[in-house]
């Protein structure tokens, strides 16, 4: 699949034609912060921003999911029968979402989308997507992808590149679904670009200037590093709310409940966090992880040992710095790694010299 | 809690406050019909009320 | 560095040194510009993490609820009253704390230093009432008054209203501020108004709990909004559901926050549900002239009787 130039006046007029075809998002900015939103009849994305204050990651898993409705009106033959609540899965396309958040997406994919189960609600949305990204020139000192298994011109995840230019955007299809996106919108004007971008992602890489520190972890031990000392440390200021895994773009977790209104109900899923005491409460009250060092802990070795070990995919991190930025006390897991892998380094060191 | 209920948005008729002694009942009768008479002339309430969840 | 930091560190030192404490909680250089994080001290030869700056908004009030140890703890005047507070409600005794005092001079609102500026902060520096912000553009500088949290600039407690330690000379106290005129806006709006004024503020809260769990008041061990026997309010992102959490809590707070602003400043989305609370504030003020935290030996005016509290609520 060829790159494609896309000029200044071919791009407002090709998102309208796609518009046919597509509901389109984009970010959209209020002057504090950009959001990934549906984009109005004439709105255009706005490719200007920094990232997004949260992740995209509410366009395949909202917030708050209705997942089935049921009937609790006695006279209704079919009451308590749990039905499938109708929705959209109309093509739909996110034009500039940031790299980071496309390969999040697929990091997230492993969890939704398995031999065993394949979540019909996750998969049907993202199914019905498809995703553009925006490589990303300006990163923030904050953003540390490059070391998290992805890059500013990364393209896991997406089906589109578009990499800004002074005259337009080249735009390099990825899968199938992305040339389609591009020929539905009339960009056809091929172009011999390769070059082109390989400098640009070059130039934009050496501008990720903060690193994770993660290659010992995968060899280290997991009880080593669960026992650390310095957990009590890391843990002390956490306030235990949600802020970093509701701005995480890879955190999944979420909780069922049911919610009924006279003769209605419905089944929804909410997002939920392993940093909330009620996450891990059985019914008989007791709590397995009922101190905050256990649960900051737990995140940490979820994403960077857990996940790592599991699926031998890399941490469960695309380092887009949101938690590191949003965290309200300052608890930064580029820290929380490096502690974790110069232990783990440590000790490998302490093997290898025996 | 009236006061923090009006100040986001409740109508002040909607939420009342009395002190009646079971001794009372004219005074019950009384209050409680200008509560009804109040809160009519309103209307039904729009608001903090949920019908349904409103989400995705 | 601040002399306060120099202070901090040697009152701490002497305190672990002499046993008198067993630990300190003060804040550490956060790794970001305007970010510091509490952190706990527990050998002499430790305190020099301890840092005081205008980036220590977070109320370490909120890190005492429960503990059984002897602490020091760096307290600014909002800190210090929701001690006094915990004092009176049981969640830490006065003789387990040494309070080292700061005087304080107004917390730096890092949103409002972002709006200012265009780009991203790289960082921050401050002297003499003065605020410098490096971006890559160049370097901005603000006056310190300009870009305080908005309760700071009408806080009239800076000063530790009980301290065993004072870094410092007391400062003046602001005189001719008006704490409440942005309720006061409120107020003056209609119900109509006033229920889609607080729509829009509302709106974007992902009920991440941040501004609860942020605020040395909010210590249940089981938060209302968290119990499922009963379940008194459901989890989605519904928007009744989003201000029943934001409106209980605050009722919660009622006559006993000091709008200490940690809620709004641990905000990930910036919401100033500081408004709820204030209105408590100020009625609380208004109706029973009480203020939260500012004595050991008075009990709150939500926890007392009088005979001429007023009652023209009730029909």
């Amino acid at each position: 699949m060829k790159v494609i130039k896309i000029d200044k006046n071919q791009w407002s007029q090709g998102l309208e034609q796609l518009r046919n075809a597509f509901r389109l998002f984009g970010p959209v900015g209020n002057g504090k912060a950009s959001s990934i939103q549906e984009l109005a009849p004439g709105q255009a994305p706005d490719l200007t921003f920094a990232n997004t204050r949260l992740s995209p990651k509410n366009l395949v898993f909202p917030q708050s999911e209705v997942m089935l409705n049921y009937s609790l009106d006695p006279d209704d033959p079919e009451r308590n029968i749990l039905k499938e609540a109708p929705k959209d899965y109309a093509p739909r396309a996110v034009i500039g979402m940031r790299p980071c958040d496309a390969k999040a997406l697929s990091l997230v994919k492993m969890n939704f989308d398995t031999d065993q189960y394949q979540d019909p609600y996750w998969l049907n949305l993202y199914n019905a997507t498809t995703f553009v990204g925006l490589a990303c020139d300006a990163p923030a000192s904050t953003c540390f992808c490059t070391t998290a298994g992805c890059g500013p011109y990364h393209e896991e995840g997406l089906d589109v590149l578009l990499v800004s230019q002074k005259d337009g955007y080249l735009a390099k299809p990825l899968t199938d679904k992305g040339d389609q996106l591009l020929k539905a919108a009339g960009w056809s004007q091929a172009a011999d670009a390769d070059k082109v971008i390989a400098d640009a992602k070059a130039a934009a890489e050496a501008r990720i200037v903060s690193k994770v520190e993660s290659d010992s972890l995968r060899a280290a031990d997991t009880m080593a590093l669960y026992g650390a000392p310095f957990w009590e440390d890391i843990s002390f200021a956490c306030l235990n709310c949600g802020t970093c895994t509701f701005s995480c773009p890879t955190c999944w977790c979420f909780d069922i409940q049911d919610e009924a209104y006279r003769k209605k109900g419905v089944r929804i899923r909410n997002w939920d966090s392993c940093m909330f005491p009620i996450f891990t409460v059985h019914t008989t009250g007791h709590n397995p992880r009922d101190t905050k060092l256990q649960r900051v802990r737990q995140r940490f070795m979820h994403k960077l040992k857990y996940f790592v070990d599991k699926y031998d995919q890399g941490i469960m991190c695309v380092g887009c710095g949101r938690c590191v930025r949003q965290c309200p006390v300052n608890i930064d897991i580029r820290r929380v790694s490096a502690m974790m892998n110069s232990m783990a380094s440590a000790a490998q060191c302490a093997v290898g010299g025996k | 809690m009236k006061n923090l209920l009006e100040l986001m948005g409740i109508e002040a008729d909607r939420i009342h406050f009395s002190w009646i002694s079971s001794a009372e009942s004219t005074k019950f009768v009384k209050v409680v019909n200008e509560i009804t008479a109040k809160v009519k002339a309103l209307g039904p309430n729009q608001r903090f009320v949920k019908q349904a969840a409103k989400v995705a | 560095m601040s002399t306060y930091t120099e202070k901090i560190r040697e009152i701490s030192q002497r305190l672990l040194k002499e046993c008198k404490v067993e630990m300190v909680i003060g804040f550490r250089q956060g790794t970001l510009p305007m970010m510091n994080e509490p952190c706990i001290v527990r050998k002499p030869e430790e305190v020099e993490r301890l840092v005081w700056d205008s980036n220590c908004g977070i109320n370490l009030a909120n890190y005492l609820t429960n503990r059984k140890e002897k602490i020091g703890v760096v307290a600014k005047g909002c800190d210090s009253r929701n001690i006094v507070t915990h004092i009176l409600e049981n969640k830490i005794k006065r003789e387990q704390l040494v309070i080292i005092g700061v005087p304080c001079q107004g917390m730096i609102d890092k949103r409002k230093i972002a709006a200012g500026v265009q780009g991203e902060i790289l960082s921050v520096a401050e002297a003499d009432g003065e605020v410098t912000v490096q971006t890559a553009a160049g370097a901005q500088t603000f006056k310190k008054a300009e870009v305080l949290q908005q309760n700071c600039s009408v806080c009239t407690h800076r000063n530790p209203v009980i301290h065993d330690e004072m870094v410092a000379e007391p400062v003046a106290e602001q005189t001719g501020v008006d704490p409440y005129a942005d309720v006061a806006a409120i107020e003056a709006m209609s119900a109509e108004e006033r229920w889609k004024f607080f729509e829009e503020l509302l709106a974007p809260c992902i009920r991440c709990y941040a501004c609860r769990n942020a605020c040395p008041l909010c210590y249940c061990p089981t938060c209302f909004v968290d119990e499922s026997k009963p379940q008194w309010v459901g989890k989605g992102q519904d928007p009744i559901d989003v201000r029943t959490f934001h409106f209980l809590r605050a009722y919660h707070c009622a006559g006993r926050c000091t709008d200490c602003g940690a809620c709004e400043r641990a905000c990930p989305v910036g919401i100033n549900m500081r408004l709820l609370t204030k209105k408590l504030n100020k009625d609380c003020l208004a109706l029973y002239g009480w203020e939260a935290g500012l004595a050991e030996d008075k009990r709150p005016a939500l926890d007392t009787y009088k005979a001429n509290d007023p009652e023209n609520f009730i029909h």
